[in-house]
């Protein structure tokens, strides 16, 4: 896959636009993700997630072919999501969480109108309540754990993405991983 | 052994896929006696593997589309502020 991205990559330099298609229907799910675990609300982190891939497409002549293309593309969207965090100001529009609904929003409930069964509805209500968890962890600790989430990343390779020494993503890596235990641990 | 910080740092060093051989065969052999311990890593598997589900985590199915749709129309040509 790798060997594909960097191909597609080069001829989206040539200046082949149709090839960046193929590159963000490949990451458009890890990047939402990442997204989406660091801001907690669908809405910020599709904009977000579409704004890393254009940004990515506008600088792509400054990506280096040598270095993973994942690894930018990654950086891209994690810097854009610490910078809306930092911006954020309440708000209280569709997507802000609803008292009580463990961090269900009300768009959600507009979209489930429809009776669910028993079991979607609690994964529903876990679902929220483990994203209102990560959500709630200290910035500092939250990008290094969610890129660790992805499951796709090795610890050098977050390292990379937010410029920080190993030892210091292991470290946060950790100690998120223990408020988030305490938090999960009767769900 | 006692079960202080170092055998909690090997259960994370086991979910940063780093363990040792050596250090495996520490934390294993710990955590068949210690049921204090093996409800930690219990504790912090089962938090893993909760945040990292990906399940109704996904882009909307216009998502490329609409990044496609949204790219500047030449790229070479296009001064990028920051």
């Amino acid at each position: 896959m790798e060997t594909f991205i960097a191909e597609r990559i080069k001829e989206v330099k040539k200046g082949n636009v149709q090839a960046f298609e193929d590159v963000v229907s490949f990451y458009q799910n890890k990047v939402y993700f990442v997204c989406f675990r660091m801001i907690g609300n669908s809405q910020e982190a599709e904009d977000l997630a579409q704004e890393a891939f254009i940004r990515a497409y506008t600088n792509i002549e400054s990506f280096d072919e040598k270095r993973k293309f994942s690894t930018w593309l990654y950086r891209i969207a994690t810097n854009l999501t610490i910078d809306r965090i930092r911006k954020k100001k309440p708000d209280y529009h569709l997507d802000a969480d609803i008292k009580g609904t463990d961090g269900l929003s009300m768009h959600d409930q507009l979209a489930t109108d429809e009776a669910l069964p028993e079991e979607q509805v609690e994964n529903l209500e876990l679902r929220g309540y483990i994203q209102r968890e990560i959500t709630a962890l200290p910035p500092i600790y939250r990008s290094v754990i969610v890129l660790r989430f992805l499951e796709e990343l090795s610890l050098q390779e977050i390292a990379e993405v937010l410029d920080m020494p190993v030892g210091t993503v292991k470290t946060r890596i950790h100690r998120g991983r223990e408020i988030l235990r305490k938090k999960l641990r009767n769900v | 052994m006692k079960c202080d910080n170092d055998m909690i740092y090997l259960m994370h060093k086991y979910l940063d896929e780093s363990l040792t051989e050596e250090e495996q065969r520490i934390l294993g052999n710990h955590l068949q006696r210690c049921e204090e311990c093996q409800e930690h890593f219990h504790e912090l598997k089962r938090a893993d593997t909760l945040a990292s589900d990906k399940t109704g985590v996904t882009a909307s199915s216009s998502f490329t589309n609409r990044v496609m749709s949204e790219l500047p129309r030449n790229r070479k040509r296009t001064t990028w502020i920051q």
